[in-house]
């Protein structure tokens, strides 16, 4: 369990890791690997479930895929552009166009890229048990090499992904020095559902038409959800913000978290699938309502908060959640109206268990998003010792009874107090 | 209908020899023997380590493996007077107006690896060079469009 735990702690690093491309190109607020990888999990779940996929396969895939990153860093447009400009405008203008090479220089530098994140990633898994370094193997090479399915698919979201993002950032006006993510993400998507996926999103962002079609109104629906939910990527943790930390994580870096924690932690008796799926969506109503923190809701008015874990009665305990919970339902429903009937339903459906704890996929994931938050936290209280967080480790054996769970929590007391 | 699956020389033995290697790795973990020790070679084969410790893992890339070399059909150079057109195991060296220059190699999905050069002929790049001369004028993105001129075609299949 101590491998697991510094294994988790390193990953979670990628929290902080701002993207390079996005820094060379002076966004002010970039992304973050860990927030990128989560819209990758959630576009690869949504396209790939049409594809019938493996959607197991295909998150862990979307979380397994920039894990090299965490000791080799973010190196592509560092190995592919090697004579960057310093001066920032002249560097934005060499940015804004695909690197053009000759095709032995490509392989070079693909080869030392491969080389550099390999070595990474076998420093990385290296503690952990045989099983999980196999496993984890499998889909880290799965996406570099195409070796499955789903890692093909994986690694062409990954450009639609960011694609999108640079619409995000740079929208689509001065269109004649923007070619870097279409050429890029032209060169390698050549799935025909993915294509047509690119064909709505050129005429959502540039050519403005309307969507008429049956199969391309579901294509859309999937392209609006999507980017309504990338602006969790942009959205600091509440919590955290109240603690007035600078940088703080994001929710979308947050969902990340639990998810990794949900796979790698999971027995095999519970529905893996469907843990992973639940991690992803139990916050996204946020996008609506903003990052609730129920417990806190009446203390925080009290000006008592963050020094203690709030004792309340139960009536008032349950009247609380209530209220949270049909906002945040009646958010989740407003999200996921456009979608298709059956994909709508599953989501507010694994919400809703999460939510309400009704299952045991539900109280796993529920555990999880506890070692999420103090695991963030006891990072956070490392850098600063005033941190009021106390509170959480009430939280935590409150609602923390699977027996890994708390192995998990009795290690990282270990290791933090 | 049954995919076929387009290889060049290099690609059809590399996954020749991984089936190889994956099927010896089977037999040796069914009869409980020691994995053979070339296996274990990190360097040699990164991709085999993934699937030493599952069986299902193992399995299924062996039955890919089969399917894909069933319907493997090996991507030849053409006959000399057409080897001035852009089709599959070309190397494409671009030319742009301001003179900068962009090379690729068409391949098969399985080769695919844009990171090194090597594109997919479905990709919409790819599809954009299929069929052109030396001399033509290519445009290959959208909706931004990247106007190039096709400078050299080569076949290096060996």
């Amino acid at each position: 369990m101590k491998e697991i735990v510094d294994f988790l702690i390193r990953v979670n690093n990628l929290k902080e890791m701002p993207r390079t491309g996005w820094v060379l190109m002076d966004v002010k607020r970039p992304e973050t690997v860990a927030e990128h990888v989560f819209g990758v999990a959630i576009l690869s779940w949504l396209l790939g479930e049409k594809k019938r996929l493996s959607v197991e396969k295909l998150i862990k895939t979307s979380l397994a895929h920039e894990f090299c990153e965490v000791y080799a860093g973010d190196i592509t447009p560092v190995l592919y552009y090697p004579r960057l400009p310093k001066n920032k405008t002249k560097r934005k203008k060499v940015l804004m166009k695909w690197a053009r090479l000759l095709e032995k220089e490509k392989e070079k530098i693909g080869k030392k890229k491969f080389k550099i994140e390999k070595k990474s990633l076998f420093k990385l898994i290296e503690p952990l048990t045989i099983e999980l370094k196999k496993e984890i193997l499998y889909f880290w090479l799965g996406y570099k090499r195409g070796l499955i399915r789903e890692g093909k698919f994986v690694r062409q979201i990954n450009r639609i992904e960011t694609l999108l993002q640079s619409i995000a950032f740079f929208g689509t006006k001065d269109a004649n020095i923007r070619t870097n993510w279409w050429e890029w993400t032209e060169e390698i998507v050549e799935d025909p559902l993915l294509l047509d996926f690119l064909k709505i999103v050129q005429k959502k962002f540039y050519e403005k038409k309307l969507i008429r079609l049956k199969e391309e109104k579901e294509l859309e629906s999937i392209l609006n959800f999507f980017w309504k939910v990338q602006e969790l990527k942009s959205m600091p943790r509440r919590i955290w913000v109240l603690m007035k930390l600078k940088k703080p994580e994001t929710v979308a870096g947050h969902l990340f978290s639990v998810a990794l924690i949900s796979w790698i932690l999971a027995k095999k008796n519970l529905d893996r699938e469907k843990i992973l799926k639940m991690a992803l969506c139990h916050e996204m109503p946020s996008v609506y309502t903003g990052d609730l923190i129920t417990p806190f809701r009446i203390r925080n008015k009290k000006g008592e908060i963050f020094q203690k874990w709030p004792r309340l009665p139960q009536a008032e305990k349950v009247k609380i959640f209530f209220e949270d919970f049909k906002k945040e339902k009646r958010a989740f429903e407003k999200l996921t109206l456009k979608l298709k009937p059956n994909l709508k339903k599953e989501m507010i459906s694994l919400w809703e268990e999460y939510k309400r704890n009704l299952t045991p996929e539900a109280r796993f994931v529920n555990q999880a998003n506890v070692l999420a938050v103090l695991l963030q936290a006891l990072q956070y209280k490392s850098k600063d010792k005033n941190l009021p967080i106390e509170w959480m480790w009430e939280w935590a054996f409150e609602k923390c009874d699977d027996p890994t769970i708390l192995e998990f929590l009795s290690q990282i007391q270990k290791k933090f107090l | 209908m049954e995919k076929k699956f387009y290889l060049t020389k290099k690609g059809l033995e590399r996954l020749k020899k991984e089936y190889q290697q994956l099927k010896e790795l089977r037999k040796a973990k069914v009869c409980g023997k020691e994995i053979p020790k070339i296996l274990h070679s990190e360097d040699v084969n990164p991709e085999y380590l993934a699937f030493q410790e599952d069986l299902n893992f193992l399995e299924g890339r062996i039955a890919d493996l089969e399917y894909i070399l069933k319907n493997a059909i090996l991507i030849k150079p053409p006959p000399k007077e057409k080897r001035n057109v852009v089709n599959l195991g070309a190397t494409v060296t671009l030319e742009e107006k301001d003179g900068s220059i962009n090379e690729f190699t068409i391949v098969g999905t399985l080769e695919a690896n844009p990171a090194e050069g090597k594109i997919s002929s479905e990709s919409p790049v790819g599809k954009a060079l299929l069929g052109k001369k030396i001399g033509d004028e290519v445009l290959i993105t959208s909706p931004i469009k990247v106007a190039y001129r096709i400078k050299k075609i080569r076949y290096n299949l060996s």
